[in-house]
This record gives structure tokens, C-alpha cells and sequence, in this order.
């Protein structure tokens, strides 16, 4: 039996996301498989790790019980072995408890998991592991990489500019002149390089974009600034697979234009905030706050399919990703706003909706895990010199 | 092995041994097989946990007091083998410490045995005589209703559609067997236009004494399939049991279902036989059956109904006809009927559809038979789905027709083409494996060997678009 390892967590802002995504839509449906020993490994916020079966326990997270867990457990070290291994004290008579790892299965959000550096580290230790590579999820966490790749591609994206923290630190004013000046109000502030929403502003005045942009710089050390897209319907796309990707449903959230997609509504409110008519359509994910599908002409709806079919070829994705798109309603014009290379929950009530089960989901994403690893494991990245036998 | 060994030295065992009791209904043999043949204790509660009712926690206690001292007297016989020279003290001290799993898992059933002898039993045939007395100078319309599956639906249709303009009452849920009767008869006013009872055959002569318990006027008889074998040993003895109830009935107040196969041999010229097609001189028309239910005409001479149930699969028409039929014959207007039949909705378990995200799943693990199985296999083929999932353990109480009742089971699922079979790991799965095969079943295949897991999870294993028919769902005692 093969060993996913499900790791969660992290120094992120999303750390908490990560928690729920690893347990509701990652360890339970690979556990009911039967097909894998299943290992949770979570990453504390200050970058430890822990590899425990307790860690499958909600209620560890949800009662605060995991702040005492910490204090009283000895992290886990990993060991790269020509492969990975993790290694944690058994508790009895001072010896070892190793598992090796066959296969890992990210379910990190934002910094330090979302954004390659962990895909880096996996690639180091040589296992195959579920989502994109490093160099797509690396792109794909940086907004204004991601916008410069969609142009590249002759992708539409909104007009937006790009701040660094010590940019906004020493000439705040003349920052928001220029944004006022190049772009106009309404916009949208956010930092460069996190998920889920988090640090997001639409702001309408001078004050509010002062703000905004103070927020964003809070969490992040690169600023973009977006001019909003009129008559803006706010579309997203799951899409799974490696060379051959295929889209699950387009999903429209549920919000009104004055309300944007920001934390609280996806996690919080359960969709209540901006949550119009047409409930019935709307479906309850984890983020419970949108309708599958879009409410958009069928014309529009198979080119908004086709784009986050291109976009994600052009970012080289692999294993599952979730593109956003903006679509002016009145000119039909679809806008790549950002993909997100590991979906919060992966999206599982959408697959869900597009015939793709939990169960199935998990293990088509292991599939592809494995199909892209033993694609690497095929190219040659060593060979044999004569340079060392020059001295 | 040790781990085994070691459930039954548990301070939990007795605990799983009242649970045994109560899970068997307090019957002696079922309760004895289950433990002869249970390996490791701490596996027995699956489904659910010991119900602490009066009897189960007086139980409990008498089995630790019990078990105390016999650990005590065992401490006792070693304490005086070891410093009062009792000549075998500490070998028989032993021997009674370690014993007491084994002994108290069969003490355990005395006091059941002779709570029966000389409590309940008597008290049950007072109370029984007293009932007969009530039934025999009741005048309503009584109907017994007999067989070997779909009594509970037969009976809950019957109510609902003649309650619509008769004073009626109803044996509660499927409280099916002499006592339960006799509880019956002691709440009847003695106004009543109709008795509806329903017959719970468990073991030959059941229906007989049914019978003279409850003198029906009427009896409908819902069909014969392999059930109770345990007890019956063969389906002829089953068959002759169920239409026992016919006895002294006049034949045309003898309604029997015409679909069943296995009841054919037992069917006299002079009863009444219904199906989907016809009752009582009804024709019926124009069946459609969906996740919404039910619809069909019946037409008799230049009168017609048109008629919807909430109940699902096209196995439902003929005992709505035969309700609706009857019904009119007892003087109810077509409109009382129409509303009657509207109001008929699934019963809890018994082809019940609900969704679950975008799935759509019918609960039928009531259900026990072939026949059962079979509709569930029919619905399966005729509702529209992105992919077709059949889920099921198997059936239980086949007897020595286990094998060929599977085999014809594995066969019927095959027939519906699902796309996916879920069975349970258990005694049957093979039979069920090499039907699937000689239907040529060419789905996928699942296996669980957790099945409480498999149902609590559904969630996971479905998705928008899969219509999941579920048939049977065996107790920790079946398992």
C-alpha cells in the first residue's frame, strides 16, 4: 500500500484554510479509497512540522486543543533519503518512528506552500506529488507574473499597476496620484502574492485607496493595483489534469457589484453577504456562495471554458488549478484576473457538480501526480564530464 | 489471536454481550449462534451501541455481579490453595478466573429463559385470549395483511387510502406478531369501520395462529419469496404458511398479488388476483414511474382515475390499484380515493429518494428479499442517470438457498447495467460476485469492508448526476 503524505498548514495567512482543505476534502476521501496509507503532516505557523494521526482530528484545530498539542510534541524531522522520510520519536524507550513517503499531497495555501516552495522541496526529494510544478504554482502566486504571462498569450486581463512595500513606505501620496491619474476609481487593492482573498480592498476615494493600500503592504511586499471591469460578472473554472486538462463547471459567486470576493464572504458567511436570488441554483462548497453553473449566455460560457483551458496550458499547470476570469457583461469581453494553483476545498463541490466524485477526485489527482513524475523521471538531468578531472 | 482472545477479558464484555441480547431481540438461539461464532468482541458494535433500557441495565448488572464473584471466589480458591493447603485451590481458582467470559456469555440467558417461562409467557396468552375476544366480536372490515415482503407498504397504503372516508386503524409500523396484535386490539375504540393487520411470519404455523387470533374478513396477500429459511427450511412450507390466512375466508375476499412468482403454486381459482395491469375488475394504464413518484389510470366499464403516488417503482402499482379498487368497492367517492393515493408518500427505508449534493438516492435498506431486489433493479433501469451506482450487502435469513438466491441476485443487478456494483464484505459477496459474472456484468466493482463506513460517507462516493439504489443493510447480528 502506497503512503500519501497530506500536508497542511503552513506560514501562510491561509493556514487555516489549509486545515479544512486537508481534512474535509483530502484525508477523509483518500482514507475511504482504501488504496493508501494515509499521513497528516501539518505545518505550524512558525514553520515546524508534526506528523500524527491525532492531526486527522478537526476538533484538534477547531477547539484550540492544537495550541497545547505544540507544546507538548516534539516536531518531526524529514529526511531526504533519495526520497523522503519522516522521522519522529516514538515515545518509547527513545527510539525512532519513520514513515517513508511515496507520494505528497499539498493541501498548503498562500506563502511558503502555495507558491512553490514547497513543490521545490518535494522535486528535491524526488516524489511524485498532487498540483502544479514549481515554476506554475511560483507564477501562478504572483499576480502580476501571472497577468504578464496571460498577455504574453494574448489573453485580455484589467489594466493595473505594481507597487513594492518600500515604494508605497516612501512616497505614499505620490503613489496614489499616479494610480488616480493612470487608472481612475473604482479599483481593486491587493497584495501580489496570496489566496483566498486575503488583504483584498475595492476602494472608491483617495482615503480608501490609502488604506487599501497600507492592508495589502501589511501582508504582502509587492502591491497590485487593478482598475475595476464595468458590468463585472465575476466567473471562476476548476480544471484538472496534465496535458490533456479538462474544466469541471464555470461557477459564478453570488455578490452584488457594491461586494467583491473577498475572506469573509468565501469562508465566513457562508455566501451570505451580496447573496442575491436565484438560490436555488446556487451551490454550497465550502465557500457555499455561488451559482454552478454560471448564469452567462452559453456563447460566453464556451469561451470563458476555452480561456481557462489556454491559461492554464500557458502556465504550465499540472494536477488541478482554478482560474479567474471577469466578463464585462454588457461587451461580453472575458478577463483573466488570477489562477490559483491549489484550490480551497479543490474545489470539490464543483467537481462534485460536474460528475467527479470525492473519492474520485483524490484519486485522479494521485493519477496525475504519478503520470507527471514518471514523465520527469524519464528526461535526463545528469551526465557524465570530464570538467573535474581539469584540476 | 491474542487480540482476540484478549476482547472478552475486556471490562467492556459484558456490555457487548447485553447489546448481543438486545440486537437478537432477547432470543436465545439467534443470541448463542452470534457468539459461537464471534471471534473478537470489541468488533461486535458496528452499527450502534447498547440501548440502555430497563431490562438491558438490570441485565448488566447481574452479569458484572456475577462475573465479580466468580473472579472473587476464583481469588478466594488461590488464596486458600496457596497458604491453607486446599489441595487444587490454585488450579481451580484459575480456572474459575478465567473462565467466567465463557461461562457468563451462556448464564447470561438463563433468566431470560425463565423470565419467559414463567413471566411473560403467561402474561402474553392472557392478554392474547383477551384480544381473540375483542377481534372475534369486532365488526369492521378486518384485513390481514400476509406475505413474505411488502406488507408494511400494502398495509400503509391500505390506511392511507380507505382513511380517507372510513374510520380506520392500523397495526403500528411493523409491529407484526401476536403481541403486537394484542396491543393493537386493547387500543380499538370498537367503532372502527376497518382493521388493518399485518402479519409478521417468522416460523411455520405463525400466519395460522395470526389467523385465529385476529378472525380477518379480508385478506390480501402480497407475495412468496425465499425469506425466514432458517426456520421455514423450504419455500413451499414458507408459501403454505402465508396462505393459511385464506383458511376460512370466502375466495373472493382473498386478494393475492398476481406478480409474485413463488405464489402461484398456492393461488385457488376462486381468489382474487391483482397486479399492475389489473384489480378487482380494474384496467389499469398508462404507469409512469420516476424519482417523484408514481402515475397510472384505471379504468372500469366508462369509469376512469387518474391517479399519482409518492411512492416509487412500477412494483407500487399493483397494491395502489388493489387500495384504490378496494376502496371504491367500500363505498369511498373517486375524489377520496385520488387524495388518498396522493397522499401516499415512501416510507422511512423502503424505496425512499432523497438527494445528496446533485445525487439522487433511493433507500431501500428495509428491504430484505428477492422480489424487493428486484424492483430496486428495475427502478435502476428505467430512471435516467449520468452513472447508475447498486449498493447492497446481500439478503439474510436464505437458509439453503443462500447460494441460488444470490446467484439470481448477482444476475438481476448485472441485468440493470449499473456502473458501478458496491457489495459488503460478508458470507454472501462471493455468491453475489459469480451472479454479477454470469449476467455479464461489465461496471466496476467496489468492495467494502466497512460497511456503516461506506453509508455515513456517501457523501464522498457520489456526485451530481448518479442515481445510487440501495438495497438491505445487515445488522451487527448478520455480519
Amino acid at each position: 500500500m502506497e503512503t500519501i503524505a497530506v500536508i497542511f498548514g503552513g506560514r501562510s495567512a491561509e493556514h487555516d484554510v489549509s486545515i479544512v482543505t486537508a481534512l474535509a476534502s483530502i484525508i477523509k476521501p483518500l482514507e475511504l479509497t482504501k488504496k493508501y496509507r494515509v499521513e497528516a503532516v501539518y505545518i505550524a505557523k512558525d514553520g515546524a512540522w508534526y506528523w500524527d494521526e491525532k492531526l486527522k482530528d478537526i476538533k484538534l484545530f477547531t477547539s484550540g486543543g492544537i495550541q497545547d498539542y505544540l507544546h507538548r510534541t516534539q516536531p518531526t524531522s524529514v529526511q531526504f533519503d533519495g526520497g523522503m522520510t519522516l522521522v519522529k520519536a516514538s515515545g518509547i524507550a527513545g527510539r525512532k518512528q519513520t514513515r517513508r513517503i511515496d507520494i505528497a499531497f499539498p493541501a498548503m495555501h498562500g506563502t511558503y506552500g502555495e507558491d512553490g516552495a514547497l513543490m521545490g522541496l518535494l522535486d528535491m526529494a524526488g516524489i511524485p506529488y498532487v498540483g502544479c510544478g514549481l515554476s506554475a504554482s511560483a507564477i501562478a502566486m504572483d499576480k502580476v507574473l501571472a497577468k504578464e504571462v496571460a498577455t504574453a498569450n494574448d489573453i485580455p486581463v484589467s489594466k493595473f499597476m505594481t507597487f513594492t512595500k518600500a515604494e508605497l513606505e516612501r512616497q505614499p501620496g505620490e503613489a496614489v496620484k499616479n494610480i488616480v491619474k493612470t487608472l481612475g476609481y473604482p479599483l481593486f487593492v491587493k497584495p501580489a502574492h496570496l489566496g483566498s482573498s486575503i488583504g483584498i480592498s475595492q476602494v472608491r476615494n483617495d482615503t480608501e485607496l490609502r488604506h487599501g493600500l497600507e492592508v495589502a503592504a501589511h501582508y504582502d511586499d509587492r502591491v497590485i493595483v487593478e482598475e475595476a471591469i464595468p458590468n463585472l460578472i465575476e466567473v471562476t473554472l476548476p480544471i484538472m489534469g496534465n496535458d490533456r486538462p479538462k474544466p469541471a463547471m464555470l461557477e459564478q459567486p453570488m455578490t452584488k457589484p457594491e461586494d467583491f470576493f473577498d475572506f469573509d464572504t468565501k469562508y465566513l458567511q457562508g455566501g451570505k453577504k451580496g447573496k442575491g436570488k436565484g438560490g436555488s441554483k446556487g451551490s454550497k462548497g465550502a465557500q457555499g456562495y455561488s451559482k454552478i453553473p454560471a448564469e452567462v449566455p452559453e456563447e460566453v460560457y464556451v469561451r470563458a471554458e476555452a480561456i481557462g483551458v489556454a491559461i492554464y496550458k500557458a502556465f504550465g499547470c499540472s494536477g488541478v488549478a482554478r482560474v479567474d476570469m471577469l466578463i464585462d457583461e454588457k461587451t461580453k469581453r472575458i478577463y483573466f484576473n488570477e489562477i490559483n494553483p491549489l484550490p480551497g476545498d479543490l474545489y470539490a463541490h464543483n467537481w462534485n457538480r460536474a460528475g467527479v466524485s470525492n473519492v474520485e477526485l483524490v484519486q485522479k489527482l494521485v493519477g496525475y501526480a504519478k503520470e507527471r513524475h514518471t514523465q520527469r523521471q524519464a528526461l535526463t538531468t545528469t551526465f557524465s564530464t570530464n570538467y573535474l578531472q581539469q584540476f | 489471536m491474542i487480540h482476540e482472545l484478549a476482547s472478552i477479558y475486556l471490562l467492556s464484555y459484558p456490555t457487548v454481550l447485553v447489546y448481543m441480547l438486545q440486537s437478537t431481540e432477547y432470543q436465545v438461539k439467534p443470541y448463542l449462534k452470534w457468539v459461537w461464532r464471534t471471534k473478537n468482541f470489541t468488533a461486535v458494535n458496528q452499527r450502534r451501541d447498547l440501548d440502555r433500557t430497563k431490562a438491558a441495565r438490570l441485565l448488566l448488572l447481574a452479569l458484572r455481579l456475577g462475573i465479580l464473584l466468580q473472579i472473587a471466589a476464583g481469588v478466594w480458591l488461590i488464596y486458600l490453595g496457596l497458604y491453607s493447603d486446599l489441595t487444587g485451590g490454585v488450579l481451580f481458582g484459575a480456572a474459575l478466573m478465567l473462565s467466567y467470559p465463557i461461562i457468563w456469555a451462556h448464564l447470561a440467558v438463563i433468566p431470560l429463559v425463565l423470565g419467559r417461562w414463567f413471566i411473560s409467557a403467561p402474561a402474553e396468552q392472557q392478554q392474547i385470549a383477551a384480544a381473540e375476544r375483542v377481534f372475534a366480536a369486532h365488526g369492521a372490515v378486518k384485513i390481514a395483511v400476509a406475505g413474505s415482503y411488502g406488507k408494511t407498504t400494502m398495509k400503509e397504503i391500505l390506511n392511507t387510502v380507505l382513511g380517507e372516508g372510513l374510520d380506520v386503524a392500523a397495526t403500528p409500523a411493523n409491529k407484526n406478531v401476536s403481541i403486537s396484535h394484542a396491543n393493537f386490539a386493547k387500543n380499538l375504540t370498537g367503532k372502527e369501520d376497518v382493521l388493518i393487520i399485518e402479519y409478521g411470519e417468522g416460523a411455520p404455523g405463525d400466519v395460522a395462529r395470526f389467523t385465529r387470533l385476529t378472525h380477518p374478513t379480508h385478506a390480501v396477500i402480497t407475495g412468496v419469496v425465499p425469506a425466514h429459511l432458517d426456520r421455514y427450511k423450504t419455500l413451499q412450507a414458507a408459501g403454505q404458511d402465508i396462505f393459511s390466512v385464506a383458511g376460512k375466508l370466502k375466495g373472493k375476499q382473498v386478494y393475492v398479488n398476481d406478480e409474485s412468482p413463488d405464489s402461484q403454486p398456492f393461488i385457488k381459482k376462486s381468489y382474487q388476483r391483482f397486479s399492475g395491469k389489473t384489480a378487482l375488475g380494474w384496467k389499469i394504464s398508462r404507469i409512469k414511474t420516476g424519482l417523484d413518484g408514481t402515475g397510472f389510470v384505471m379504468k372500469k366499464g366508462k369509469d376512469s382515475l387518474k391517479l399519482h403516488s409518492g411512492l416509487v417503482g412500477k412494483h407500487q402499482v399493483g397494491f395502489l390499484a388493489l387500495a384504490a379498487a378496494l376502496a371504491i368497492e367500500l363505498g369511498l367517492t373517486h375524489d377520496q380515493v385520488k387524495a388518498g393515493i396522493a397522499k401516499t408518500e415512501p416510507f422511512e427505508h423502503r424505496m425512499q429518494p432523497y438527494q445528496l449534493g446533485g445525487a439522487w438516492i433511493v433507500d431501500d435498506t428495509y428491504n430484505g428479499n428477492l422480489e424487493g431486489l428486484r424492483a430496486g433493479t428495475e427502478l435502476l433501469k428505467a430512471v435516467e442517470a449520468k452513472r447508475k451506482i447498486y449498493v447492497t450487502p446481500g439478503l439474510v435469513d436464505q437458509g439453503e438457498e443462500t447460494e441460488a438466491v444470490h446467484l439470481k441476485a448477482g444476475k438481476l443487478i448485472a441485468s440493470a447495467k449499473p456502473d458501478l456494483v458496491v457489495l459488503m464484505q460478508n458470507s454472501v459477496t462471493d455468491f453475489i460476485q459469480r451472479g454479477l459474472k454470469a449476467g455479464r456484468f461489465k461496471g466496476e466493482l467496489q468492495i467494502e469492508t466497512n460497511p456503516l463506513e461506506f453509508y455515513t460517507n456517501l457523501q464522498h462516493f457520489v456526485a451530481s448526476g448518479d442515481l445510487v439504489v440501495m438495497q438491505n443493510d445487515w445488522t451487527d447480528n448478520y455480519a
